[in-house]
């Protein structure tokens, strides 16, 4: 990496987008400065390393550019323009992608720190303590090409794709919803299902409340019948023997009397495999648990 | 149904007892909910006046014991100061959400309808309304799998005890 600074540097002479105070930065604190930049831009991305391939491409250095010229005020848009019409040429040497992907970072405190880092030039530690202070929370965020590349819109555009994530996985816990589409139908579906939830839990209490100056509870005698989730998703080996769930009480700690197993009948091969209302299966062999 | 002896010297222990998390909650929400129960029945007055402050009760404690064996849930905590404090609902709270629609224009009519929908799953979560979106998403997610749970252990005491 070292060997790439010089040379970005010279190609941002060449841009002439750089004043030479900031060259001076660069000498002296320069290497840290880049760092660190670089870290931001996720520089150990895979995406970025198939820029390293081409010294002379534009891109990376625009986006360093990018940011530098955001501090010292200089204007972006000659520079993007560039850049899209040599990713265009670039196209075809990449890795396989489905289209050209403009990198472009969203900062939060560009200006700030780096005007700071820029007030302590002369000061190599004072670099360093401020490259401590700062601990950024950045979002890298990608832009597509085609697509609106301000701040704004990449902010929205992350937001969204955070919350279509977080639909997918309620999609899987919500039975039937992977038939509807759409983010509205797929609302609709989880709030029916909760909203049903919750009034069969209402209804199971009214019914417990009747029942429950009859009748004393014994935890012991919970049974697990229904403990049984039909979709189990750990594959069952072919030796295991599905213990009959229907008489198991389920004591406190998640043990189980194994006189009731016994009497089940469903032993075989002198192994048993229960499944207890948690999926961890549980391998005994039958002369360990007898001896006493 | 009768007690079955229990004999201790053949219990059979799971391994791993704290490895799957519905496992851990379903034991926890019975484990709170059936003393809880057992308590209520000890100390009900006999007189059969007051059963809906019985089924208050039971209501009660249904809720607690939901909120108690999730306590990892920042909706768990809420349900925990919401039953905890003695406050009441007003149950015409959630008609009012539907008059906003009016404004809504026509390019944007979908997300309306998603923010909308996204609201009322807002008011659907206990502690929904102080949660932004992201953080209300994930919450959703645990609080239906509990929810299930809740339900497959309220079945089972009730099957039991009724047969």
């Amino acid at each position: 990496m070292d060997l790439y600074i010089p040379e970005k540097l010279k190609w941002l002479q060449q841009q002439q987008m750089v004043s030479p105070e900031f060259l001076q930065i660069l000498g002296s604190g320069g290497r840290e400065e880049l760092k660190r930049v670089e870290s931001y831009l996720g520089n150990t991305n895979d995406e970025l390393q198939s820029f390293r391939h081409f010294p002379e491409f534009g891109p990376d250095y625009n986006v360093i550019d990018g940011c530098i010229s955001r501090t010292s005020s200089f204007q972006m848009e000659p520079v993007k323009n560039d850049e899209v019409n040599r990713a265009i040429s670039f196209q075809n040497k990449r890795k396989p992608e489905g289209k050209t992907e403009k990198r472009e970072k969203k900062k939060i405190k560009t200006e700030a720190e780096t005007e700071t880092s820029m007030k302590g030039k002369s000061n190599m530690s004072n670099t360093e303590t401020s490259s401590e202070i700062q601990k950024p929370d950045y979002i890298h965020v990608r832009a597509r090409r085609g697509e609106a590349t301000d701040r704004h819109s990449l902010a929205e555009r992350a937001r969204r794709e955070k919350i279509s994530k977080k639909m997918k996985c309620l999609q899987d816990i919500v039975p039937g919803c992977t038939k509807v589409t759409g983010k509205a139908g797929m609302l609709d579906e989880i709030i029916n299902y909760v909203q049903s939830l919750q009034q069969q839990v209402e209804f199971l209490s009214m019914k417990l409340s009747v029942l429950n100056p009859e009748l004393e509870f014994h935890i012991n005698e919970l049974s697990t019948k229904q403990a049984y989730f039909a979709d189990l998703p750990e594959a069952v080996s072919k030796q295991s023997v599905m213990a009959d769930l229907q008489s198991f009480p389920l004591h406190q700690q998640g043990s189980l009397d194994y006189s009731v197993i016994n009497s089940s009948q469903t032993t075989s091969l002198g192994i048993v495999i229960i499944f207890l209302l948690d999926k961890t299966k549980i391998i005994i062999p039958k002369q360990i648990v007898t001896c006493p | 149904m009768e007690r079955k002896t229990i004999n201790k010297r053949k219990r059979v222990f799971s391994l791993q007892p704290n490895k799957n998390p519905k496992a851990v909650f379903a034991r926890r929400y019975a484990s709170h909910l059936v003393p809880a129960l057992n308590k209520i029945n000890m100390n009900k007055p006999t007189s059969k006046k007051d059963h809906k402050s019985f089924e208050q009760t039971v209501k009660h404690e249904v809720g607690m014991a939901l909120a108690l064996s999730a306590q990892e849930f920042a909706w768990g905590r809420f349900l925990q100061h919401k039953l905890l404090s003695p406050t009441h609902e007003d149950p015409s709270y959630s008609s009012k959400i539907l008059e906003r629609s009016d404004y809504k224009q026509e390019g944007e009519e979908e997300e309306a309808e998603i923010k909308k929908r996204l609201k009322e799953l807002q008011k659907l979560l206990p502690g929904g309304e102080e949660m932004n979106m992201d953080e209300m998403l994930s919450e959703i997610g645990s609080y239906i799998v509990c929810l299930e749970l809740q339900m497959i252990v309220l079945k089972s005491l009730v099957q039991d005890n009724s047969s």
